[in-house]
């Protein structure tokens, strides 16, 4: 059973492609992320999927149907740019948009009333939208999108702008609605996040599908395995160690790619060899980050953007 | 349909529970009331006041006679015009001083009757001010009458059949209305007709403009896309213009409410002046539904240019067509107020943008036929359908555009689009 199904979809404004061809189907249940730099065409794929900006071409399936205006009222949409009437009460704000997903205005004010709580934001309930911090905001926004229970929740950059606190309280939130039984696709840029969080995930870049599946059978399809060194000096020497493939510098550490057939330990001996204090050596799988650099450094030159 | 109830709900709310609704509906009427009793009252307060008229008459007849003309009263029943004898020798000899005298009093003037008047020439009126063209034209008829009648009894007629032949008609105003003779004068006409078109004027204008920046905001505070993901563009669009046509329906009842009971209590207190106010209540009927009918013409097209703009400014360029159609009628408007049955006023009080402002002061002015007002309101509802149309596809796209402002090409492609 597929909560969304999206297939050969394409998108233009004028002459620009902005998405091509794009196909993925999301599992009822799944935390699925839609990954990729900026511009990548993730806002326009979501958009489209909410109706609001209709496809070129393609085809759009929700619940295993043709698109209704009734689905709306089932999915809660979190935009990347976030918006409130900043002269509206906060109760009333939240109890216009569960009016707006179909809820009674009363159930719309008790739903509204209990997330508050859960929230921590009762006690600023009667202050209007203009006088909250941006968090609080950000979280009164976050309670809009799910405040009708909906059983898919579609998030654009759902981290963006929140401490670490915050940050985690969502990620918490997240995790007990997808227990629930929800759907959930998040898009996102920060890819620890996604990786962390994601059982599948589907990678855009230029508004084509450049990965997608599930997101640990990708990673082991990528296959060499990755080795995180953490070295005192000697940058240099192991920069001009020929059984290397790659190496990404991270700062702290560098995660580093070996040539096929070369065994880790072999790294090793080089490094003790040349006298180059070893603070960390840890074998581990290859970073979806790692992967993500891979593919798009190949087809471009984005990284820049998506680091951002 | 409940989501756009929801809609209208929330607009209809913010828009209502403001302080600056609170004064607008408070002070509107009060200015618009000062505006419309205003000139009346300055009027009688001027009326209050006699006028001394110096008079040097030359030709030595005309004083006692003109004492006899200048009968008329004021409100108070004294006589409005106190005539002084001035001595034609002692003027000439201190004309300077008399003449710089006038200056100093308020109300007085000096008039001088030349010798040979009678023969024909001018008579030179000396005053503080020369505006008051009602005055001068009083005078110059009176003394005009008086010679014409000297003239005559010196070519011999008989001042009694003098008085039979050039005995004056007086001028009496009646509107027709619905068969029936109403007896108004045209100034009252003109205060009410000009009154109830600026009201009419100024709420479409600003409430117009308010579902403007109603759109906007939601476009720059970003919460559109949240709404657009819950309810449709078309929903959300409708939804804003009933709102605040809403709230503008309520500000008319309130006035509706206030300007009968005013009515009231001064046809009560001052019955003078109630006869300068007299209203049809029919005429708040057609105020309100032309104001309906014009609201939803420029709401809907304001709604279009809020959806093209990205900013305050870029909105005040892109508004700024939309808003000579509102002011190019209410400028011809004032000469329809002079003719109202004319052909110009007849052909424009059909067409789209010009009716509700033109065909409102007919109907106020010359009662115009019943056909005609259901023709017009007719052809405003087809246009405002054709401008629902028009907008509802420039505001689903627009509405998510940011950055440049959209060329006229850009514009026409999005109304293209499927």
């Amino acid at each position: 059973m597929y909560s969304l199904e999206v297939d050969r979809v394409n998108k233009y404004y004028d002459s620009f492609h902005a998405v091509k061809d794009v196909s993925f189907s999301i599992e009822k249940g799944h935390l699925f992320g839609l990954l990729g730099p900026n511009g990548a065409g993730k806002t326009t794929t979501m958009r489209m999927i909410m109706n609001i900006i209709i496809p070129d071409s393609g085809s759009i399936r929700l619940f295993g149907e043709k698109f209704q205006e009734g689905h709306k009222d089932q999915i809660g949409y979190l935009p990347e740019e976030r918006g409130l009437y900043p002269k509206m009460k906060l109760i009333n704000h939240l109890q216009f948009l569960g009016e707006l997903k179909g809820l009674s205005s009363n159930k719309a004010k008790e739903f509204s009333l209990q997330w508050l709580k859960r929230f921590d934001l009762s006690k600023w309930q009667d202050k209007k939208i203009q006088e909250l911090s941006k968090g609080m905001q950000q979280k009164v926004q976050f309670i809009g999108t799910i405040i009708h229970s909906p059983s898919l929740l579609i998030l654009d950059e759902p981290f963006s702008g929140l401490d670490p606190i915050n940050t985690k309280f969502l990620k918490d939130i997240l995790l007990q609605l997808k227990e629930a039984g929800k759907t959930i696709i998040l898009s996102t840029h920060l890819i620890d996040q996604a990786e962390k969080l994601c059982d599948d995930i589907c990678l855009i870049n230029r508004g084509e599908v450049i990965l997608m599946g599930n997101l640990k059978e990708k990673k082991s399809e990528f296959g060499h395995n990755s080795i995180i060194v953490k070295i005192d000096g000697g940058r240099s020497i192991i920069k001009n160690l020929n059984i290397i493939q790659n190496i990404e510098n991270y700062g702290n550490y560098m995660e580093v790619q070996l040539k096929e057939h070369i065994q880790p330990g072999e790294l090793l001996n080089l490094l003790v060899e040349n006298k180059i204090n070893v603070q960390k050596f840890e074998v581990t799988e290859t970073s979806l980050n790692q992967i993500f650099i891979e593919l798009v450094g190949n087809n471009g030159n984005d990284q820049n953007d998506f680091d951002n | 349909m409940t989501k756009t109830i929801s809609i209208i709900k929330r607009e209809f709310k913010t828009k209502v529970f403001t302080k600056g609704f609170l004064i607008g509906t408070l002070i509107g009427p009060i200015l618009m009331i000062g505006m419309a009793l205003g000139p009346a009252y300055f009027l009688s307060i001027s009326e209050k006041k006699a006028i001394e008229i110096k008079i040097v008459d030359e030709t030595n007849i005309l004083f006692n006679r003109l004492v006899h003309t200048f009968n008329d009263t004021l409100d108070n029943g004294e006589l409005r015009f106190i005539l002084i004898p001035v001595d034609p020798l002692d003027y000439k000899e201190n004309s300077i001083s008399y003449q710089q005298n006038i200056e100093k009093e308020k109300s007085s003037v000096l008039l001088v009757l030349p010798d040979h008047l009678i023969e024909g020439g001018d008579i030179t009126f000396y005053s503080k001010t020369v505006s008051d063209i009602d005055l001068i034209q009083l005078i110059r008829r009176k003394i005009n009458e008086e010679i014409n009648q000297v003239r005559l009894e010196q070519a011999g007629f008989d001042p009694e059949k003098i008085k039979k032949l050039t005995s004056r008609i007086g001028i009496k105003t009646k509107k027709m209305v619905k068969g029936k003779a109403e007896e108004k004068g045209f100034g009252q006409e003109f205060f009410t007709a000009f009154i109830f078109l600026l009201i009419l004027y100024m709420t479409i204008l600003l409430y117009g403009a308010g579902v403007m920046r109603g759109v906007l905001e939601e476009k720059t505070s970003r919460i559109i896309e949240v709404l657009l993901s819950s309810s449709n563009s078309f929903n959300l669009m409708m939804g804003k213009i009933f709102g605040v046509g809403g709230a503008g329906l309520v500000q008319y009842g309130i006035w509706t409410f206030l300007a009968f009971t005013a009515f009231f209590f001064i046809s009560g207190a001052s019955p003078k002046i109630a006869q300068h106010i007299q209203i049809s209540p029919n005429v708040f009927l057609a105020i309100i539904v032309f104001f309906v009918l014009g609201f939803f013409q420029f709401s809907t097209l304001y709604a279009a240019v809020g959806a093209m703009c990205s900013s305050q400014e870029d909105a005040q360029a892109l508004s700024t067509p939309v808003t000579f159609l509102i002011i190019i009628p209410f400028i011809i408007s004032f000469t329809v107020i002079n003719d109202p049955s004319s052909n110009l006023a007849q052909i424009l009080s059909l067409i789209p943008f010009f009716t509700p402002m033109l065909m409102f002061l007919r109907i106020i002015l010359a009662t115009p036929p019943f056909f005609e007002v259901l023709l017009s309101i007719v052809i405003n509802l087809a246009a405002i359908l054709f401008f629902v149309w028009v907008s509802a596809k420039i505001y689903r796209v627009g509405i998510l555009m940011y950055g440049k402002r959209p060329t006229v090409p850009e514009i026409i492609k999005w109304v293209r689009y499927k």
